[in-house]
């Protein structure tokens, strides 16, 4: 290589450089453009440049960015316009890339960044770049100097040889400019030998020497290394003492050898790629989370708009079914006409709580049921008007029986009395107290309803109600043929259109009061006094037995049902009106009891206390459905069997079952019929307890049977437990059955 | 610049969903609210004694006397025992060792059923093991297996009479002495569930069944080790054995009712044996093994060993749950009327369960079925979109 060598042969490509001074890539496209209006138009530019570019000189194509020459024009271009090229010329563009980690070294001729002094001592001696300092003395280009630029390090040296590096870069055809690059790299180099110094200090050490074999040929001259953990060879020792140092040698002796080494962290590209993808796929990734979680927003608020209309649904179904039920159970029945002065009729009627879901299959059968027995309008008039007449009347028998026994008083008392004929049954018991206190008791004390009058248990078809007159003194014969004497006058005076027929049942200690009419409805009023029941309380009071009884007094064991039967009365009040479902269940019962002959033994008061006791019991609110069902259960577990501990009667004083009148074989049949309609019940056939036809579902079907789960996996393993008996075949005999109760509920849904 | 705020978002994201998707909650869960059965035991308070309880101390006697009986005697016992206990040696010796054998791996060797649980009877020498396999169940795997263990005991014992059975269905296998059973059911770990094939291996359900023995036998141990519970579920095996009737109620379901039975009342305190067992038949009949009313799902007895508030006794079908019941439902009235010792097999037979029978001058009747198969008829439209589950009557009796 010689220097006139380097200028005769540069020269002309200088020249034409410095007469098209953009750079090649430029000065190709431009004359291409020319040439192709010129004389081919149409054809490629390639083609036709090669042709058109007679200058052999030209025959060296250098790409300044890349520092490469290509072999022709068309490698040249391709070289222009592939990826490599494009990027470093974006880089070039950019400035140059700061270096990533520490100082590095650079070849300004090849534009090669070396990590150490020795990667840069290599590579000054490498083929590659011995090629590129030909060529450029072949281009007459400047050769820079030898002495690495360095890169990175400390700030100071970072600026300028930025600087340099610019400035060889873009002065590819000043040769003023070349050399001032190099005085000023020439300037700094102190400061470079320096850092130099710094770089070689911070060298790592070698690792793993042992790793690495010689390989030797015959005359056992070292020829090249092998490095066993990274399986790679190299010819050069110094090349082995770079590998040694290196990183990926490095990597893997922490791999292989000394986990403990540590290995500085440099993100190649190819790592930064990689992370910018998880990136980009993280990401994606929230934005689908959060797409998701909208959507589930969403659909939870469509979730919430058609619950909320179910319910309304629901709420409408409920109202409409109270309106074509007027009368049924969910509202209070309708009550006296307007105007009477009594108390509603039917004390009896619970509180409905409105019902949030009063549409099982089961509940609505019995509130239908319950709907067809409960007694019509008029019935309830007719009973209600014979009732407030009576009891009218009695009210003026006594007044009369008073005047008579006590005429001292007859002046001031009756028209008081009058009054407060039309007061309710509750202030009977306050004129009872003020008579007591104002002299000689009266005979008739008050009177009192008792039975399904008190309780609102009357059915349709009833006509048959029990009134009781308490007495001052034990009633007597004489005192019955009084009341019953008297009656019919004060009676026409209550009512004078209506005509009434009174009978006297001596043996049941009342009398009966008959309406004249179509309806006969009859009202039993027995005589009783709590005197009665004063001498049983204090049994072994000899002064209470010494008392003697009047001759003619009226059968006591009556009297004293008539007293128990006002017990219950109250006790009715007190206990079953305000239980949810109760007086539902117990009307339900009662039609039963008179409607299936089995049942026809089980005394209502035992009934009664029975629904009470079983449906509070329950702990919870129970639909009439379900409290129905659980009587049915209770009666079903043998709560009337021997053994059981019975119905203890909370109206009597000693411990008294108060379903003792049943028969051994009547509590057995009562059972047996109960358990039989439990089952009925479970298995959708509550009708048929009831006697009625069945209830078609509503229209508005809310059963999803569709979304329950099934248990197939488990009914065969556990149907012939493994612990247990081998009987194999359940499982078809399972499956067989689970479509059997689809289709049951589908009979169910459809009917 | 669009990285940095990937990332924030990313982040963001992040805190909003601690642990990915989690569980979708419907916007009001409908609580579950079991309606127990009328349960004289838990509503005592409710019901005062008119007179006193009657004396119950033969029935006592009885009950106590039929499970003397119905117990497995020591011979029986120590024969089953010595064979459970070489068989279970065999496969501890293959699981450390298994030499050459490679049919299989075992995971582990479980003792499971009666034999575990000390609810054994007398004349069904029985016990059960259960070997969770580690590699997939083939059926050939469980034969080469069973000759395996077979082979193992011979060479042990060279002068015993071992007979090898292989289980239909390929539950396994069996091997037997002249005195005693050791039945060997095989599954494999939960893992493998997935990867079965019904042509290679053993049917999952079976598979399934016996892990869920393993989880019965270990919650027995736990909650249900109290004597009277074992004494009550001999008791009880006893009449599902002699009563057709009660044929559908499982070994487990016996077990948790007898559980429920003894200890699920106020005090907590374990019933005597003879209101627990008269509790089981009103229990029955009362209901508890029938399917519910629409809102208020019958509570049953909700399996503890399976989650999702499974009750047992859907496992019977509708027909089955009515027998079920009906059965209980006469025994009560008969034993309520004093024929305990017909109930217990004393005496007699099993037709007060079937037929009428006088007692006392009371006719006991027996009762009919309440069930009735839905008549046939084509599926109709039928509003498949309704998805509101929670008030289907006949959900109970499959799920």
């Amino acid at each position: 290589y010689t220097f006139e060598f380097h200028t005769a042969t540069a020269l002309p490509v200088y020249m034409q450089q410095t007469s098209q001074p953009a750079a090649t890539v430029a000065a190709v496209k431009t004359t291409g453009n020319t040439w192709q209006t010129f004389k081919k138009p149409g054809t490629m530019q390639g083609k036709t440049q090669k042709p058109k570019a007679p200058p052999k000189p030209q025959q060296l194509h250098y790409c300044d960015v890349c520092k490469i020459s290509c072999a022709g024009p068309q490698t040249y271009r391709e070289h222009l316009e592939g990826q490599k090229h494009k990027k470093k010329e974006a880089a070039a563009k950019a400035g140059p890339t700061p270096s990533r980690h520490g100082a590095s070294l650079r070849c300004e001729l090849c534009d090669v960044t070396c990590t150490g002094a020795d990667a840069y001592a290599a590579h000054i001696r490498g083929a590659k770049h011995q090629k590129v300092v030909k060529l450029h003395q072949k281009l007459g280009k400047p050769i820079p100097s030898t002495d690495p630029v360095v890169v990175g390090g400390t700030t100071k040296t970072s600026t300028t040889t930025a600087g340099a590096t610019v400035g060889a870069k873009t002065t590819t055809s000043g040769a003023a400019a070349t050399t001032g690059t190099l005085t000023a790299a020439d300037g700094k180099k102190d400061d470079l030998k320096d850092d130099l110094l710094d770089l070689k200090e911070k060298d790592v050490e070698p690792v793993g020497q042992e790793y690495i074999e010689e390989i030797k040929n015959e005359e056992g001259k070292v020829i090249s290394f092998n490095c066993k953990l990274c399986e790679c060879r190299f010819n050069d020792p110094n090349a082995k003492e770079m590998h040694m140092k290196g990183r990926r040698h490095r990597l893997q002796y922490k791999k292989k050898v000394n986990p403990e080494l540590v290995v500085e962290v440099k993100p190649s590209l190819r790592q930064r790629k990689v992370q910018e993808e998880k990136l980009r796929r993280q990401q994606l990734r929230e934005e689908m989370w959060r797409r998701r979680e909208e959507e589930r927003l969403l659909e939870e608020e469509e979730r919430w708009y058609w619950e909320e209309r179910r319910r309304y649904e629901e709420e409408c179904e409920y109202l409409d079914w109270c309106r074509r039920y007027p009368r049924g159970p969910p509202g209070p029945p309708p009550m006296m006409p307007p105007g009477m002065p009594r108390p509603p009729f039917m004390p009896g009627m619970p509180p409905m709580m409105p019902m949030r879901r009063p549409d099982s299959s089961d509940d609505r059968h019995v509130l239908a049921k319950h709907a067809e027995i409960y007694p019509k309008e008029e019935e309830l008039g007719a009973i209600q008007k014979i009732v407030s007449n009576t009891e009218k009347a009695l009210k003026m028998v006594s007044d009369y029986l008073a005047e008579v026994d006590a005429p001292k008083e007859q002046q001031v008392k009756p028209k008081a009395k009058k009054e407060k004929e039309d007061d309710s049954k509750g202030e009977d018991d306050k004129k009872d107290g003020e008579k007591k206190e104002d002299g000689p008791p009266r005979m008739l004390k008050g009177v009192m309803r008792v039975g399904i009058l008190a309780k609102g248990l009357l059915l349709r078809g009833d006509t048959n109600v029990q009134l009781v007159v308490l007495c001052g003194d034990k009633p007597t014969r004489t005192l019955l043929d009084r009341v019953a004497d008297n009656l019919p006058k004060q009676l026409a005076v209550v009512a004078m259109e209506d005509k009434y027929d009174i009978q006297r049942v001596v043996e049941e200690a009342a009398l009966v009061v008959q309406n004249i009419g179509e309806q006969r409805i009859s009202v039993n009023v027995t005589l009783t006094s709590p005197i009665m029941r004063e001498q049983l309380l204090h049994d072994g009071d000899s002064q209470v037995i010494a008392a003697k009884d009047p001759p003619d007094v009226l059968d006591k064991q009556k009297c004293l049902d008539a007293l128990a039967a006002l017990r219950h009365a109250k006790w009715f009040q007190a206990r079953a009106n305000g239980l949810q479902s109760c007086v539902m269940v117990i009307r339900i019962l009662r039609d039963l009891c008179q409607r299936v002959p089995t049942w026809g033994p089980l005394n209502s008061w035992a009934m009664e206390l029975m629904c009470e006791k079983v449906i509070a019991s329950a702990g919870q609110h129970l639909s009439p459905g379900d409290a129905l069902r659980r009587v049915f259960e209770a009666l079903a577990s043998g709560l009337l069997l021997p053994g059981s501990p019975g119905l203890l009667d909370p109206c009597e004083k000693d411990p008294i079952d108060a379903a003792s009148p049943l028969s051994a074989q009547e509590r057995e049949d009562i059972t047996a019929s109960a358990q039989h309609a439990l089952r009925l019940i479970a298995f959708r056939q509550i009708h048929k307890v009831l006697g009625m036809d069945p209830i078609p579902p509503p229209k508005f079907q809310r059963g999803g049977r569709f979304t329950r789960k099934r248990r197939r996996d488990n009914s065969t393993g556990e149907g012939n437990d493994s612990e247990g008996e081998l009987d194999g075949g359940d499982g078809k005999k399972d499956k067989k059955e689970d479509g059997e109760d689809s289709k049951m509920d589908m009979d169910k849904e459809t009917k | 610049m669009v990285m940095t705020r990937g990332r924030g978002r990313g982040m963001r994201g992040g805190m909003m969903r601690p642990m990915g998707p989690g569980p979708h909650f419907g916007p009001k869960m409908k609580q579950f609210v079991p309606r127990l059965p009328f349960d004289m035991v838990l509503c005592e308070s409710a019901f005062p004694r008119v007179k006193p309880a009657p004396d119950e101390s033969a029935f006592t006697q009885a009950l106590l006397k039929r499970n003397a009986d119905l117990s497995p005697t020591p011979a029986e016992q120590a024969a089953v025992l010595n064979l459970v206990t070489k068989i279970q040696a065999v496969m501890d010796n293959l699981i450390v060792d298994p030499g050459n054998f490679d049919a299989c791996q075992i995971e582990e060797v479980r003792q499971v059923g009666s034999y575990k649980k000390g609810t054994m009877m007398t004349g069904h020498n029985v016990a059960d093991i259960v070997v969770i396999l580690k590699t997939l169940p083939t059926k050939e795997a469980v034969e080469a297996l069973g000759k395996k263990v077979c082979d193992d005991l011979r060479s042990q014992e060279p002068q015993e009479v071992l007979v090898l059975t292989m289980l239909p269905n390929d539950r396994g296998f069996e091997i037997s002495n002249s005195e005693a059973t050791v039945r060997v059911l095989v599954t494999t770990i939960h893992q493998n569930l997935r990867k079965l094939d019904p042509e290679l291996h053993l049917d999952q359900k079976i598979l399934q069944s016996h892990l869920a023995a393993i989880r019965h036998s270990r919650w027995f141990e736990e909650n249900a080790h109290h004597s009277t519970i074992k004494v009550l579920i001999r008791l009880l095996r006893d009449l599902r054995g002699r009563f057709e009737g009660f044929e559908p109620l499982s070994p487990w379901m016996l077990d948790l009712l007898a559980h429920y039975a003894i200890l699920n009342n106020p005090s907590r305190q374990a019933l005597p044996i003879n209101s627990a067992f008269r509790r089981c038949l009103q229990l029955l009949a009362a209901g508890l093994f029938l399917p519910g009313s629409a809102d208020t799902l019958s509570a049953g007895i909700s399996d503890p060993c399976e989650g999702g508030n499974i009750r047992v006794h859907t496992a019977m079908t509708l027909e089955q749950q009515d027998l079920v019941c009906l059965t209980a439902q006469t025994l009560l009235r008969v034993l309520s009327h004093g024929g305990y010792k017909q109930i217990l097999g004393l005496e007699g037979n099993s037709s007060i369960a079937s037929e009428m029978s006088v007692w006392d001058g009371v006719v006991v009747s027996a009762l009919e079925k309440a069930y009735e198969k839905p008549p046939e008829r084509p599926p109709q439209d039928d509003d498949t979109d309704n998805m509101d589950a929670d008030d289907d009557p006949m959900e109970t009796t499959d799920n």
